[in-house]
């Protein structure tokens, strides 16, 4: 016998998918602005010629590419609260992994993007007078910026498929609210097609923008780094 | 706050148990995460619409989807079109591996378009056909310049393979979870389950890192 499909229960449960999506947009949001300032510092530090910052960094960079995002954000919301002794909400540990994580994906763009401007550029700016963070932040990195937009765009779209795996430390993000509707509804094929639908469509949007502003930067000549 | 690993180390049983559990998944979906890759990679790279417009549906698919909602898809929703159960290890080898096809079919494609015309031009005229000169001439070329990427989507299928615990499937991280929650030790569990994972892992990503170094000097 044929499944008779029925997405009325799950439709009926719009608003609890909204929050849910909601809610995946803001962990994203704050682990994207967190992970952002914190990769560039860690960048910074790594490229120091002083070796007590360039180690530590390159090590917090390496550990955290090198495990896995779900054991980092189990560790995170098991262990680091005993340890401290804090109380860690699903959603402060889910922006802290996420956060560090992605930073650690986002120094090595901003490296790659700060080594790829040409020693030139800043000759040039000592040359008129410039100390060295001057030059950084007029000069160098307005310029490597550019060049590492697409890297940009394709980490934080990673990183958005990446908060899916805080469900599983029960925030309501959208997965969080498939879990529920599907138990509640007794329709899990319907629930789980649909949140990936819209996954689908706000994933696949942000690709499209994405492939276009690197369409328009190569059109401009300008090179990118990955 | 004292460190007990005592507790852990009492545990390494379990831990094996994990670590095979791991090894296995990872080894399911790098075959077949790989393998099928190359199938959707030569689909996309084709002219052929029958095969390019397919090709290039599945890999949109899985690239613009999270990884933990097509293994959960395939735990919770599948099952109910099909007329069996789906296992854990099912499931999460499903989405890991289709996942993992998705991505390495545009590393595929990428690797054979980078190839000259000119090879293609040189098999031709030795005689070969198309699927000769596919494997004896360009694919061991293009494997070359592949490697790096591939090298790293094994990497990232080993770290993916923690999302079946996510169904219950008895690995690293889910016996980390049965070992901190039967003896109280959830820092010394977990620290655990992530220093193991390093270990295997590490030397793969100064693997990869070796091969993109090489590759740079190579061209």
């Amino acid at each position: 016998m044929a499944y008779q499909w029925d997405f009325a229960p799950v439709l009926a449960n719009a608003p609890f998918l909204a929050e849910g999506l909601a809610n995946t947009l803001k962990i994203t949001g704050t682990a994207l602005v967190c992970g952002v300032v914190l990769g560039l510092a860690l960048a910074l530090l790594r490229l120091s010629p002083r070796c007590f910052l360039s180690w530590p960094a390159g090590f917090v960079i390496e550990v955290f590419r090198t495990t896995p995002p779900l054991v980092q954000l189990f560790w995170f919301f098991f262990a680091l609260p005993i340890l401290v002794g804090i109380e860690m909400t699903p959603f402060v540990a889910g922006a802290v992994t996420f956060s560090i994580q992605s930073a650690s994906f986002f120094a090595e763009v901003f490296r790659a993007g700060i080594q790829s401007i040409e020693r030139g550029q800043w000759d040039g700016a000592r040359a008129i007078g410039m100390r060295h963070d001057q030059a950084l932040r007029r000069i160098i990195l307005p310029q490597a910026v550019k060049r590492m937009i697409p890297a940009f765009m394709e980490r934080a779209i990673e990183l958005m498929k990446t908060t899916t795996l805080i469900a599983t430390i029960s925030y309501a993000d959208l997965l969080f609210a498939a879990n529920e509707i599907s138990q509640k509804t007794f329709r899990p094929l319907e629930t789980y097609t649909v949140v990936a639908l819209i996954y689908f469509v706000v994933i696949f949007l942000a690709s499209q923008v994405a492939r276009l502003v690197e369409l328009r930067l190569a059109r401009s000549g300008e090179s990118t780094v990955h | 706050m004292r460190w007990d690993f005592a507790s852990v180390f009492d545990n390494t049983d379990a831990l094996l148990v994990g670590a095979a559990g791991t090894l296995r998944i990872f080894a399911i979906c790098l075959v077949l995460g790989l393998s099928l890759g190359l199938l959707v990679g030569l689909g996309r790279y084709s002219r052929n619409r029958w095969l390019h417009i397919p090709a290039t549906v599945f890999v949109e698919f899985f690239r613009n989807t999270p990884v933990l909602v097509q293994i959960l898809w395939f735990y919770f929703a599948l099952p109910i079109l099909l007329p069996f159960q789906i296992s854990p290890l099912a499931a999460a080898s499903l989405g890991i591996s289709l996942n993992s096809a998705a991505f390495s079919a545009e590393i595929y494609r990428g690797g054979i378009q980078s190839i000259e015309t000119g090879q293609w031009d040189g098999a031709r005229a030795l005689g070969m056909r198309w699927g000769q000169a596919m494997r004896r001439i360009i694919l061991p070329q293009a494997l070359k310049r592949m490697l790096p990427a591939l090298t790293n989507r094994a990497i990232e299928i080993f770290k993916m393979s923690t999302l079946a615990s996510a169904v219950a499937y008895v690995e690293l991280l889910q016996q980390g979870k049965l070992i901190a929650s039967l003896n109280y030790n959830p820092i010394e569990a977990y620290t655990a389950v992530a220093v193991i994972f390093f270990v295997f892992l590490w030397p793969l990503v100064q693997f990869s890192y070796f091969l993109e170094r090489r590759l740079r000097r190579d061209e």
